[in-house]
Protein backbone atom coordinates (compact mmCIF):
# COMPACT_ATOMS: atom_id res chain seq x y z
CA UNK A 1 0.00 0.00 0.00
CA UNK A 2 2.03 3.46 -0.99
CA UNK A 3 0.05 6.71 -2.03
CA UNK A 4 -0.03 7.17 -5.68
CA UNK A 5 0.16 11.06 -5.75
CA UNK A 6 -0.10 11.27 -9.73
CA UNK A 7 -3.34 9.00 -9.54
CA UNK A 8 -4.43 11.61 -6.90
CA UNK A 9 -3.87 14.35 -8.55
CA UNK A 10 -5.86 12.91 -11.69
CA UNK A 11 -8.19 11.90 -9.80
CA UNK A 12 -8.54 15.13 -8.17
CA UNK A 13 -11.15 16.69 -10.29
CA UNK A 14 -13.66 13.80 -9.35
CA UNK A 15 -13.21 13.50 -6.39
CA UNK A 16 -13.87 17.80 -6.41
CA UNK A 17 -17.24 16.81 -8.36
CA UNK A 18 -18.19 14.27 -5.98
CA UNK A 19 -17.22 17.49 -3.07
CA UNK A 20 -19.59 19.51 -4.61
CA UNK A 21 -22.49 17.03 -3.69
CA UNK A 22 -21.48 16.81 -0.80
CA UNK A 23 -22.46 20.55 -0.30
CA UNK A 24 -25.30 20.77 -2.30
CA UNK A 25 -26.57 18.06 -0.34
CA UNK A 26 -25.45 19.31 3.08
CA UNK A 27 -26.10 23.26 2.54
CA UNK A 28 -30.30 22.69 2.23
CA UNK A 29 -29.78 20.14 5.14
CA UNK A 30 -28.51 22.15 7.56
CA UNK A 31 -30.93 25.72 6.54
CA UNK A 32 -34.05 23.33 7.24
CA UNK A 33 -32.85 21.52 9.96
CA UNK A 34 -31.69 24.76 11.82
CA UNK A 35 -35.15 26.06 11.40
CA UNK A 36 -37.36 23.13 12.12
CA UNK A 37 -35.54 22.62 15.32
CA UNK A 38 -36.59 25.52 16.41
CA UNK A 39 -40.05 24.90 17.21
CA UNK A 40 -39.28 21.08 18.12
CA UNK A 41 -37.43 22.87 20.63
CA UNK A 42 -39.72 24.87 22.17
CA UNK A 43 -42.73 22.42 21.67
CA UNK A 44 -40.27 20.60 24.28
CA UNK A 45 -39.80 23.53 26.60
CA UNK A 46 -43.63 23.46 27.39
CA UNK A 47 -45.73 20.80 28.47
CA UNK A 48 -48.63 19.05 26.88
CA UNK A 49 -49.30 17.09 23.94
CA UNK A 50 -47.03 19.39 21.86
CA UNK A 51 -44.18 18.52 23.91
CA UNK A 52 -44.75 14.58 23.33
CA UNK A 53 -45.23 15.28 19.52
CA UNK A 54 -41.57 16.76 19.65
CA UNK A 55 -40.37 14.21 21.91
CA UNK A 56 -41.25 11.49 19.56
CA UNK A 57 -39.89 13.15 17.02
CA UNK A 58 -36.59 13.62 18.49
CA UNK A 59 -36.01 10.44 20.09
CA UNK A 60 -37.72 8.69 16.65
CA UNK A 61 -35.25 10.43 13.99
CA UNK A 62 -31.94 10.45 16.42
CA UNK A 63 -32.99 6.65 16.83
CA UNK A 64 -33.42 5.50 12.56
CA UNK A 65 -29.51 5.62 11.24
CA UNK A 66 -29.71 7.90 8.46
CA UNK A 67 -28.90 5.48 5.75
CA UNK A 68 -31.73 3.29 6.70
CA UNK A 69 -33.87 6.31 6.66
CA UNK A 70 -32.68 7.14 3.53
CA UNK A 71 -33.08 3.99 1.71
CA UNK A 72 -36.58 3.68 3.07
CA UNK A 73 -37.48 7.40 1.76
CA UNK A 74 -35.73 6.41 -1.58
CA UNK A 75 -36.54 2.69 -2.36
CA UNK A 76 -39.56 1.98 0.00
CA UNK A 77 -41.76 5.37 0.00
CA UNK A 78 -42.32 4.73 -3.88
CA UNK A 79 -44.27 1.30 -2.99
CA UNK A 80 -47.31 3.46 -1.70
CA UNK A 81 -49.25 4.70 -4.81
CA UNK A 82 -50.31 7.98 -3.19
CA UNK A 83 -46.20 8.45 -3.68
CA UNK A 84 -46.07 6.70 -7.36
CA UNK A 85 -48.70 8.44 -9.20
CA UNK A 86 -49.26 11.13 -8.15
CA UNK A 87 -47.69 15.07 -8.62
CA UNK A 88 -45.21 14.01 -5.70
CA UNK A 89 -43.49 11.33 -7.86
CA UNK A 90 -41.80 14.13 -9.48
CA UNK A 91 -39.98 15.00 -6.15
CA UNK A 92 -39.41 11.47 -4.65
CA UNK A 93 -38.34 10.27 -7.40
CA UNK A 94 -35.54 12.61 -7.27
CA UNK A 95 -32.39 11.24 -5.57
CA UNK A 96 -31.21 14.43 -4.25
CA UNK A 97 -34.73 15.58 -3.04
CA UNK A 98 -34.85 12.13 -1.20
CA UNK A 99 -31.46 13.02 0.54
CA UNK A 100 -32.69 16.48 1.81
CA UNK A 101 -35.92 14.62 3.26
CA UNK A 102 -33.95 11.83 4.82
CA UNK A 103 -31.04 14.01 6.00
CA UNK A 104 -33.00 16.88 7.49
CA UNK A 105 -34.68 14.74 9.42
CA UNK A 106 -32.36 13.00 11.08
CA UNK A 107 -30.02 16.41 11.94
CA UNK A 108 -33.37 18.35 12.75
CA UNK A 109 -33.96 15.40 15.54
CA UNK A 110 -30.08 15.67 16.89
CA UNK A 111 -30.92 19.67 16.61
CA UNK A 112 -33.88 19.53 18.33
CA UNK A 113 -32.06 18.53 21.57
CA UNK A 114 -29.05 20.92 21.15
CA UNK A 115 -31.38 24.06 20.54
CA UNK A 116 -33.84 22.97 23.54
CA UNK A 117 -30.13 22.83 25.76
CA UNK A 118 -29.27 26.16 24.62
CA UNK A 119 -32.89 27.77 25.20
CA UNK A 120 -33.12 25.71 28.84
CA UNK A 121 -29.61 27.55 29.69
CA UNK A 122 -31.00 30.72 29.29
CA UNK A 123 -31.66 32.18 32.82
CA UNK A 124 -34.80 32.54 33.41
CA UNK A 125 -33.83 36.38 35.75
CA UNK A 126 -32.60 37.46 32.04
CA UNK A 127 -35.99 36.55 30.87
CA UNK A 128 -38.28 38.32 33.77
CA UNK A 129 -36.16 41.15 33.57
CA UNK A 130 -37.03 41.46 29.77
CA UNK A 131 -40.29 40.73 30.57
CA UNK A 132 -39.98 43.89 33.32
CA UNK A 133 -39.03 46.11 30.88
CA UNK A 134 -41.87 45.27 28.72
CA UNK A 135 -40.93 43.64 25.78
CA UNK A 136 -44.00 41.20 24.00
CA UNK A 137 -43.23 37.40 23.66
CA UNK A 138 -41.90 37.40 20.41
CA UNK A 139 -39.56 39.74 20.81
CA UNK A 140 -37.99 38.05 23.86
CA UNK A 141 -37.89 34.79 22.00
CA UNK A 142 -35.95 36.29 18.72
CA UNK A 143 -33.97 39.19 20.37
CA UNK A 144 -33.37 37.44 23.65
CA UNK A 145 -33.96 33.85 24.04
CA UNK A 146 -32.20 32.55 20.64
CA UNK A 147 -29.41 34.99 20.75
CA UNK A 148 -28.15 33.48 24.21
CA UNK A 149 -29.15 29.74 23.52
CA UNK A 150 -26.74 30.27 20.22
CA UNK A 151 -24.10 31.16 22.37
CA UNK A 152 -24.44 28.54 24.92
CA UNK A 153 -25.30 25.67 22.14
CA UNK A 154 -22.48 26.97 20.15
CA UNK A 155 -19.74 23.93 20.53
CA UNK A 156 -22.57 21.69 20.43
CA UNK A 157 -23.72 22.71 17.19
CA UNK A 158 -20.51 22.68 16.46
CA UNK A 159 -20.08 18.82 16.96
CA UNK A 160 -23.36 18.30 15.06
CA UNK A 161 -22.44 19.87 12.05
CA UNK A 162 -18.68 18.32 12.00
CA UNK A 163 -20.60 15.07 12.38
CA UNK A 164 -22.73 15.57 9.57
CA UNK A 165 -20.54 16.50 7.09
CA UNK A 166 -19.35 12.77 7.37
CA UNK A 167 -22.97 11.54 7.34
CA UNK A 168 -23.54 13.28 3.98
CA UNK A 169 -21.67 10.08 2.57
CA UNK A 170 -24.94 8.00 3.42
CA UNK A 171 -26.24 9.00 0.12
CA UNK A 172 -24.13 7.26 -1.79
CA UNK A 173 -26.65 4.55 -1.10
CA UNK A 174 -29.33 5.87 -2.97
CA UNK A 175 -27.20 7.09 -5.94
CA UNK A 176 -25.41 10.31 -5.36
CA UNK A 177 -22.29 10.36 -5.74
CA UNK A 178 -20.61 12.52 -3.13
CA UNK A 179 -17.29 12.88 -2.38
CA UNK A 180 -17.09 8.94 -1.00
CA UNK A 181 -18.96 8.01 -3.78
CA UNK A 182 -16.65 9.13 -5.94
CA UNK A 183 -13.43 8.02 -4.70
CA UNK A 184 -15.06 4.60 -4.47
CA UNK A 185 -15.29 5.16 -8.55
CA UNK A 186 -11.95 5.57 -8.94
CA UNK A 187 -11.07 2.91 -6.70
CA UNK A 188 -13.06 0.50 -9.37
CA UNK A 189 -11.68 2.04 -12.08
CA UNK A 190 -7.62 1.44 -10.87
CA UNK A 191 -8.06 -1.04 -8.10
CA UNK A 192 -6.21 1.32 -5.61
CA UNK A 193 -8.17 1.54 -2.96
CA UNK A 194 -5.76 3.60 -0.63
CA UNK A 195 -4.69 6.57 -3.06
CA UNK A 196 -8.46 7.48 -3.41
CA UNK A 197 -9.82 7.00 0.22
CA UNK A 198 -7.05 8.68 1.64
CA UNK A 199 -7.46 11.75 -0.65
CA UNK A 200 -11.02 11.95 0.34
CA UNK A 201 -10.11 11.41 3.92
CA UNK A 202 -7.88 14.76 3.26
CA UNK A 203 -10.56 16.72 1.49
CA UNK A 204 -12.88 15.77 4.85
CA UNK A 205 -9.92 16.92 6.57
CA UNK A 206 -10.01 19.97 5.22
CA UNK A 207 -13.78 21.08 5.09
CA UNK A 208 -14.10 19.89 9.00
CA UNK A 209 -10.96 22.21 9.70
CA UNK A 210 -12.39 25.08 8.04
CA UNK A 211 -15.10 24.50 10.00
CA UNK A 212 -13.69 24.70 13.03
CA UNK A 213 -11.68 27.41 12.47
CA UNK A 214 -15.03 29.20 11.32
CA UNK A 215 -16.65 28.30 14.84
CA UNK A 216 -13.62 29.38 16.49
CA UNK A 217 -13.72 32.79 15.48
CA UNK A 218 -17.73 33.06 16.29
CA UNK A 219 -16.96 31.59 19.28
CA UNK A 220 -14.53 34.12 20.18
CA UNK A 221 -16.47 37.28 19.00
CA UNK A 222 -19.93 35.86 20.57
CA UNK A 223 -18.68 34.85 23.61
CA UNK A 224 -16.30 37.63 23.77
CA UNK A 225 -18.10 38.44 27.42
CA UNK A 226 -16.68 35.32 28.75
CA UNK A 227 -12.98 35.80 27.85
CA UNK A 228 -12.73 39.08 30.10
CA UNK A 229 -12.06 39.57 33.62
CA UNK B 1 -43.99 65.58 42.95
CA UNK B 2 -43.51 67.04 46.85
CA UNK B 3 -43.16 63.70 48.63
CA UNK B 4 -45.88 63.64 51.39
CA UNK B 5 -46.55 61.69 54.44
CA UNK B 6 -49.27 59.22 53.47
CA UNK B 7 -51.64 57.46 56.25
CA UNK B 8 -52.60 53.97 56.18
CA UNK B 9 -54.84 53.11 53.44
CA UNK B 10 -58.50 52.68 55.01
CA UNK B 11 -60.33 49.59 53.36
CA UNK B 12 -62.98 50.30 51.25
CA UNK B 13 -64.97 48.72 48.63
CA UNK B 14 -63.77 50.74 45.25
CA UNK B 15 -60.07 50.90 44.43
CA UNK B 16 -59.28 54.50 44.32
CA UNK B 17 -58.58 55.72 40.66
CA UNK B 18 -55.87 58.25 41.89
CA UNK B 19 -53.27 55.85 43.50
CA UNK B 20 -50.31 54.47 41.96
CA UNK B 21 -50.87 50.83 42.85
CA UNK B 22 -53.79 49.98 44.24
CA UNK B 23 -54.22 46.11 45.64
CA UNK B 24 -57.28 44.64 46.98
CA UNK B 25 -57.84 41.08 48.09
CA UNK B 26 -55.29 39.79 46.57
CA UNK B 27 -54.48 36.15 46.94
CA UNK B 28 -51.40 34.23 45.38
CA UNK B 29 -51.70 29.98 45.75
CA UNK B 30 -48.32 28.37 44.99
CA UNK B 31 -49.99 24.98 43.72
CA UNK B 32 -51.32 24.27 47.61
CA UNK B 33 -49.26 26.62 49.33
CA UNK B 34 -51.22 29.67 49.84
CA UNK B 35 -48.53 32.55 49.61
CA UNK B 36 -50.50 35.80 49.76
CA UNK B 37 -54.00 36.17 51.72
CA UNK B 38 -56.11 38.58 50.96
CA UNK B 39 -53.86 41.31 50.58
CA UNK B 40 -55.10 45.04 50.89
CA UNK B 41 -53.00 47.99 49.75
CA UNK B 42 -52.27 51.25 48.81
CA UNK B 43 -49.69 53.15 47.01
CA UNK B 44 -49.58 57.02 46.48
CA UNK B 45 -48.08 58.58 43.64
CA UNK B 46 -44.44 59.76 44.87
CA UNK B 47 -44.57 57.59 47.94
CA UNK B 48 -41.89 55.25 49.26
CA UNK B 49 -43.17 52.26 50.39
CA UNK B 50 -40.86 49.73 52.03
CA UNK B 51 -41.80 45.94 52.77
CA UNK B 52 -40.42 44.25 55.47
CA UNK B 53 -40.66 40.89 56.86
CA UNK B 54 -39.05 37.35 57.87
CA UNK B 55 -38.41 35.16 54.78
CA UNK B 56 -41.69 33.12 53.09
CA UNK B 57 -43.58 36.11 54.12
CA UNK B 58 -45.26 36.66 50.58
CA UNK B 59 -43.00 40.40 49.74
CA UNK B 60 -41.51 39.08 46.70
CA UNK B 61 -44.73 37.31 45.54
CA UNK B 62 -46.38 40.69 46.33
CA UNK B 63 -44.21 42.98 44.22
CA UNK B 64 -44.09 40.17 41.02
CA UNK B 65 -47.88 39.72 41.05
CA UNK B 66 -47.62 43.83 40.70
CA UNK B 67 -45.80 43.44 37.04
CA UNK B 68 -47.30 40.32 36.75
CA UNK B 69 -43.90 38.12 36.52
CA UNK B 70 -46.49 35.97 39.24
CA UNK B 71 -50.25 35.84 38.29
CA UNK B 72 -52.36 36.63 40.99
CA UNK B 73 -55.28 33.99 41.51
CA UNK B 74 -57.68 35.99 42.95
CA UNK B 75 -57.97 40.34 43.95
CA UNK B 76 -57.80 42.78 41.96
CA UNK B 77 -54.37 44.76 41.29
CA UNK B 78 -54.50 48.50 39.82
CA UNK B 79 -51.20 50.66 38.41
CA UNK B 80 -52.41 54.16 36.95
CA UNK B 81 -55.82 53.30 37.43
CA UNK B 82 -55.32 50.45 34.87
CA UNK B 83 -56.67 46.98 36.14
CA UNK B 84 -54.26 44.30 36.05
CA UNK B 85 -56.01 41.78 33.95
CA UNK B 86 -54.32 38.42 32.65
CA UNK B 87 -55.10 39.76 29.10
CA UNK B 88 -50.94 40.06 27.28
CA UNK B 89 -51.92 43.97 25.90
CA UNK B 90 -53.22 45.21 29.36
CA UNK B 91 -49.74 43.28 31.32
CA UNK B 92 -47.53 45.27 28.26
CA UNK B 93 -48.67 48.36 29.06
CA UNK B 94 -48.74 48.26 32.77
CA UNK B 95 -45.45 47.07 32.84
CA UNK B 96 -44.49 50.78 30.72
CA UNK B 97 -45.34 52.68 33.77
CA UNK B 98 -43.33 50.27 36.24
CA UNK B 99 -39.57 49.74 36.31
CA UNK B 100 -38.15 46.56 38.33
CA UNK B 101 -34.83 45.81 39.95
CA UNK B 102 -34.29 42.30 41.13
CA UNK B 103 -31.75 40.63 43.71
CA UNK B 104 -29.58 38.74 40.96
CA UNK B 105 -29.21 41.98 38.98
CA UNK B 106 -30.10 39.96 36.42
CA UNK B 107 -27.98 41.99 33.48
CA UNK B 108 -28.03 40.39 29.95
CA UNK B 109 -24.39 38.71 30.28
CA UNK B 110 -23.61 38.86 26.66
CA UNK B 111 -24.14 42.80 25.97
CA UNK B 112 -22.25 45.56 27.36
CA UNK B 113 -23.22 47.62 30.15
CA UNK B 114 -24.43 50.30 27.10
CA UNK B 115 -26.24 47.05 25.43
CA UNK B 116 -28.09 46.50 28.95
CA UNK B 117 -29.78 50.18 28.70
CA UNK B 118 -30.12 50.37 25.17
CA UNK B 119 -31.79 46.78 24.63
CA UNK B 120 -35.35 48.08 26.02
CA UNK B 121 -35.20 51.23 24.31
CA UNK B 122 -34.58 50.08 21.08
CA UNK B 123 -37.05 46.71 20.87
CA UNK B 124 -39.90 48.12 23.21
CA UNK B 125 -39.98 51.73 22.43
CA UNK B 126 -38.45 51.20 19.04
CA UNK B 127 -35.97 54.27 19.13
CA UNK B 128 -32.86 54.89 17.08
CA UNK B 129 -29.96 53.43 17.99
CA UNK B 130 -28.10 57.05 18.73
CA UNK B 131 -31.21 58.82 20.57
CA UNK B 132 -31.36 55.35 23.06
CA UNK B 133 -27.33 55.65 23.40
CA UNK B 134 -28.04 59.40 24.42
CA UNK B 135 -30.59 58.49 27.11
CA UNK B 136 -28.27 55.17 28.29
CA UNK B 137 -25.51 57.44 28.94
CA UNK B 138 -27.65 59.67 30.61
CA UNK B 139 -28.93 57.40 33.26
CA UNK B 140 -25.71 55.60 33.47
CA UNK B 141 -24.38 58.79 34.46
CA UNK B 142 -26.67 59.60 37.49
CA UNK B 143 -25.97 56.23 38.68
CA UNK B 144 -22.07 56.86 38.10
CA UNK B 145 -20.96 53.92 36.12
CA UNK B 146 -20.85 55.64 32.87
CA UNK B 147 -17.45 54.95 32.84
CA UNK B 148 -18.18 51.37 32.71
CA UNK B 149 -20.30 51.46 29.72
CA UNK B 150 -17.92 49.47 27.28
CA UNK B 151 -17.77 46.89 30.28
CA UNK B 152 -19.73 43.38 29.98
CA UNK B 153 -21.43 43.14 33.37
CA UNK B 154 -18.90 39.74 34.03
CA UNK B 155 -16.57 42.62 34.93
CA UNK B 156 -17.72 44.84 37.07
CA UNK B 157 -18.52 44.02 40.87
CA UNK B 158 -21.70 43.57 42.39
CA UNK B 159 -22.44 46.95 43.52
CA UNK B 160 -21.76 48.30 40.07
CA UNK B 161 -23.70 45.87 38.29
CA UNK B 162 -27.13 46.51 40.89
CA UNK B 163 -26.64 50.45 39.39
CA UNK B 164 -26.19 49.42 36.06
CA UNK B 165 -29.42 47.43 36.53
CA UNK B 166 -31.47 50.48 38.44
CA UNK B 167 -30.24 52.65 35.02
CA UNK B 168 -31.83 50.11 32.76
CA UNK B 169 -35.04 50.05 34.61
CA UNK B 170 -34.98 54.14 34.62
CA UNK B 171 -34.16 54.61 31.01
CA UNK B 172 -37.84 53.24 30.12
CA UNK B 173 -38.95 56.32 32.62
CA UNK B 174 -41.06 54.54 34.70
CA UNK B 175 -43.61 55.75 37.05
CA UNK B 176 -43.17 53.59 39.77
CA UNK B 177 -40.31 51.46 40.65
CA UNK B 178 -40.09 48.32 42.67
CA UNK B 179 -36.86 47.12 44.12
CA UNK B 180 -37.00 43.34 45.20
CA UNK B 181 -34.54 43.16 47.64
CA UNK B 182 -31.70 45.08 45.69
CA UNK B 183 -28.96 44.88 48.21
CA UNK B 184 -29.59 41.42 50.07
CA UNK B 185 -26.87 39.57 47.55
CA UNK B 186 -24.25 42.71 47.87
CA UNK B 187 -21.24 42.91 50.48
CA UNK B 188 -21.36 45.70 52.80
CA UNK B 189 -19.70 48.35 50.73
CA UNK B 190 -21.23 48.11 47.97
CA UNK B 191 -24.38 47.67 49.83
CA UNK B 192 -23.60 51.75 50.62
CA UNK B 193 -23.42 52.54 46.68
CA UNK B 194 -26.59 51.14 45.88
CA UNK B 195 -28.27 52.58 48.63
CA UNK B 196 -27.11 55.89 48.08
CA UNK B 197 -28.21 56.18 44.65
CA UNK B 198 -31.80 55.01 45.54
CA UNK B 199 -32.20 57.51 48.06
CA UNK B 200 -30.91 59.94 45.13
CA UNK B 201 -33.66 58.40 43.37
CA UNK B 202 -36.44 58.76 46.52
CA UNK B 203 -35.71 62.47 46.46
CA UNK B 204 -37.05 62.58 42.60
CA UNK B 205 -40.72 61.95 43.51
CA UNK B 206 -40.85 58.43 42.11
CA UNK B 207 -43.18 56.40 43.09
CA UNK B 208 -41.25 53.21 44.53
CA UNK B 209 -41.93 49.99 46.10
CA UNK B 210 -38.70 48.74 48.08
CA UNK B 211 -38.36 45.04 49.50
CA UNK B 212 -35.70 45.16 51.72
CA UNK B 213 -33.71 44.34 54.77
CA UNK B 214 -32.09 47.63 55.07
CA UNK B 215 -33.59 49.12 58.03
CA UNK B 216 -31.63 52.01 57.93
CA UNK B 217 -32.57 53.16 54.28
CA UNK B 218 -36.21 52.25 55.39
CA UNK B 219 -36.10 54.71 58.39
CA UNK B 220 -34.41 57.50 55.82
CA UNK B 221 -36.10 57.59 53.15
CA UNK B 222 -39.63 55.44 53.33
CA UNK B 223 -42.85 57.17 53.90
CA UNK B 224 -44.46 54.65 55.33
CA UNK B 225 -43.64 50.42 56.28
CA UNK B 226 -45.35 47.15 55.69
CA UNK B 227 -44.77 44.76 57.75
CA UNK B 228 -45.45 41.03 55.89
CA UNK B 229 -45.94 37.64 57.55
CA UNK B 230 -47.04 34.64 56.57
CA UNK B 231 -48.69 35.71 53.51
CA UNK B 232 -50.39 38.97 55.39
CA UNK B 233 -50.08 42.26 55.64
CA UNK B 234 -49.73 42.45 59.82
CA UNK B 235 -49.61 46.66 59.43
CA UNK B 236 -49.34 49.01 57.23
CA UNK B 237 -48.21 52.73 59.05
CA UNK B 238 -45.94 56.03 58.29
CA UNK B 239 -42.38 55.35 59.02
CA UNK B 240 -42.18 57.31 62.03
CA UNK B 241 -45.05 55.04 63.94
CA UNK B 242 -43.61 52.22 62.55
CA UNK B 243 -40.29 52.36 64.37
CA UNK B 244 -41.42 53.87 66.97
CA UNK B 245 -44.63 52.57 68.24
CA UNK B 246 -45.16 49.23 65.92
CA UNK B 247 -48.81 48.47 66.72
CA UNK B 248 -48.61 44.74 66.53
CA UNK B 249 -46.58 42.39 68.86
CA UNK B 250 -45.20 40.24 65.76
CA UNK B 251 -44.22 43.53 64.19
CA UNK B 252 -42.71 44.71 67.53
CA UNK B 253 -40.61 41.29 67.70
CA UNK B 254 -39.47 41.60 64.23
CA UNK B 255 -38.07 44.99 65.03
CA UNK B 256 -36.51 43.90 67.82
CA UNK B 257 -34.37 40.95 66.02
CA UNK B 258 -33.02 43.64 63.53
CA UNK B 259 -32.51 46.80 65.62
Amino acid sequence: MHYDIALAWESLPTLLQGTLTTFIVLLPVLVLGLLISIPVALARLERGPGSLLAAAYIIFFRGVPSIVLLYLIYSGLPQFSVIRNTALWTLFSNAYFCAWVGLTLTHSGYMGEIVRGGLAAVPPGTIEAAQALGLGRMQILFKLRLPMAARYALRAYQNELLIMVKSTSAVSAITLVDLTAAANTVFDYTYDPFTPLVTAAGIYWVIINAMRYAFNVADSRLNRHLALK
Amino acid sequence: MPATQATAAPPTEKPDMQMAVSVRGLNKHYGAFHALKDIDLDVANGEIVIICGPSGSGKSSLIRCINHLEQHNSGTIHVNGLELTGKPARVMEVRRSLGMVFQNFNLFPHMTVLANCTFALRQALRMPQAEAEEVAREHLQQVNVLDQAAKYPGELSGGQQQRVAIARALCLKPRIMLFDEPTSALDPESVGSVLRIMEKLAATGITMICVTHEIGFARRVAHRCVFMERGEIVENAPTAQFFSNPDSPRLKAFLDQVL
